[in-house]
């Protein structure tokens, strides 16, 4: 009789949703616990009902959507141009050793100056605008995907290049057959990373450039002291991410490593 | 190979045949690295008096050149360059001693691991940048706010891959230890340490390029000092000048840490401990 209720209750704590999900719960026990005992003043330290109600109120006004639209509006055309422009070049630089030597270190150079060096100068350019803000999301999502499109094309084996070769493909044919799809699970691996990086961009662009978003949204309460929104702001900044990742991300880059690539784990 | 050999026997990177040689070919690199880069500036000075673009929009390398001597010689730079890194070693430094010790505790533990693995997975992607709001309120403008983000940004990283490295070693050494007679100690220090220091390294150093940016952004919100400010303060002056300055230092900074001390460091362990992977 026991083991009648054990063993669904078991097979329910072992289901990978409730496994992902069941820390966070927990987490938000503890938060509440520490907020009720009143460890820290309210004003600066909310609980998890005070974020809800903001949450609430915010989606209720229709503030929280349209932020929420325009920072992954921002950060999807960033990446696609960041894609557009990144993995031809990744591709040139990874085929053709003279462009290698010429622009691997200039490379490395300006992917260190990192996005948020570049808004100074780009406020003076293009002034407080979406231009701005997609400059910087291209900045940082097109290394990540020159690095590993480059990587990724160095990688294939020559026996495969050479197979094709003999068997009488002309060069375009053993781009399009053999490397391009031999790079793909690193291209994928690099657009993670890129968004990765793009993602933490956004936000600080958001707070410095300041129009509207979920980062412009925390820095205003910020200004108006509203703890709630600002950890609220967080939440749906670290969800939102979880989605993305695991939601597109990962499953795309286990399906292209499966299909074109070496056996290999996906972390 | 995950173990570590006893014997005393370090595995150094296979020695060159003769030093002169060495130093040549690694002068001959440098030599290559640096070409790229007498190029661009070059062609950067050519650009800008061909089309005659205006110093408020973008400087000519002497412009830059200039701005360089005269913050040196004011001691400014000197000033936001040491304010900069000071705070990114004291950040990195908490975080790093913090992070590991609390990293392997929580993994000698399966259950707490697994508890534990999704929460900092959120945290690592909320690290740094997104906690300027709250930091600044929490501990006001200024060295805490800053530094509580260079911490959070390398804390969580650095937690989550020592997590991930212990429990990623094979049962089988740890079994192999104890039977034959380590102690908790000695399986410490002797394989879950070194089985997990290829992660550790990894986290360290992709923890500290977020950190990097991040402070830069946090110096532009929230302090009076540092490279990041200097930025934002040539920009309310339109110091177009000042602002190419900074942002070649902050590339250049970073480059220096990252490929003179962390990329060595990581490529060392993961060669002397981790199994072979490409470091890039």
């Amino acid at each position: 009789m026991r083991r009648r209720i054990l063993l669904p209750l078991r097979s329910f704590f072992m289901q990978p949703a409730v496994q992902g999900l069941g820390p966070f719960v927990l987490l938000v026990i503890v938060w509440a616990l520490v907020v009720e005992l009143e460890v820290y003043p309210r004003a600066f330290f909310p609980g998890p009902l005070d974020v809800l109600r903001a949450f609430g109120s915010l989606v209720y006004k229709g503030i929280l959507p349209t932020y929420l639209q325009d920072s992954v509006t921002r950060l999807a055309v960033g990446a696609g141009v960041g894609m557009l422009v990144g993995v031809p070049l990744g591709l040139l630089i990874g085929l053709h050793p003279a462009s290698y030597r010429f622009f691997w270190p200039l490379i490395i150079f300006f992917q260190a100056i990192g996005d948020i060096a570049w808004l100074p100068i780009l406020l003076i350019w293009f002034g407080f605008t979406l231009t701005t803000m997609t400059f910087v999301i291209v900045y940082t999502v097109i290394f990540p995907m020159i690095f590993n499109a480059a990587l990724g094309v160095r990688t294939v084996p020559v026996e495969m290049i050479r197979a094709a070769q003999s068997l009488g493909a002309s060069p375009w044919r053993i781009l399009v057959e053999v490397l391009i799809p031999g790079a793909l699970p690193n291209i994928i691996t690099g657009l993670r990373n890129g968004l990765g990086y793009g993602w933490r961009a956004l936000i600080a662009a958001e707070i410095i450039v300041g129009t509207s978003g979920i980062g412009f949204m925390m820095f205003d309460a910020r200004r108006s002291g509203s703890v709630v929104e600002m950890i609220l702001g967080m939440i749906v900044l670290g969800i939102l991410w979880y989605v993305v990742d695991a939601g597109v991300l990962r499953p795309a880059e286990r399906a292209t490593i499966e299909r074109w690539g070496l056996v290999r784990q996906v972390p | 190979m995950n173990g570590r050999r006893t014997s005393g026997v370090v595995a150094v990177a296979p020695a060159a045949p003769r030093p002169g040689t060495a130093v040549r070919s690694r002068l001959e690199a440098a030599l290559w690295f640096a070409a790229p880069f007498v190029v661009l500036v070059l062609v950067w000075a050519a650009a800008v008096r061909l089309y005659g673009v205006p110093l408020r929009v973008f400087p000519a390398p002497p412009d830059v050149a200039e701005a360089l001597v005269q913050q040196a010689r004011t001691g400014a730079l000197g000033n936001h360059v040491w304010q900069s890194l000071r705070r990114v070693f004291v950040g990195t430094t908490l975080a790093v001693l913090s992070s590991i010790p609390l990293g392997i505790a929580i993994s000698t533990n399966r259950s707490l691991a697994a508890l534990f693995t999704p929460i900092l997975r959120f945290f690592s992607v909320l690290a740094g940048i997104a906690w300027i709001p709250l930091a600044t309120l929490w501990f006001g403008y200024g060295f805490g706010a800053i530094t509580f983000i260079i911490f959070n940004a390398v804390f969580f990283i650095v937690l989550y891959n020592t997590i991930l490295g212990v429990t990623r070693i094979p049962q089988v050494l740890r079994d192999a230890a104890r039977s034959l007679g380590a102690n908790r100690r000695q399986v410490l220090t002797e394989v879950l340490l070194p089985g997990a220091l290829p992660n550790i390294v990894t986290g360290i150093r992709t923890g500290m390029g977020f950190a990097w940016r991040g402070l830069i952004a946090a110096e532009i919100i929230a302090t009076n000092a540092g490279l990041g400010y200097m930025l934002f303060l040539a920009r309310d002056f339109y110091r177009t000048e000042v602002i190419v300055l900074g942002m070649v230092l902050i590339g250049a900074i970073w480059v220096l840490i990252d490929r003179l001390i962390l990329a060595p460091i990581e490529r060392r362990t993961i060669e002397r401990w981790g199994l072979a992977r490409i470091v890039t």
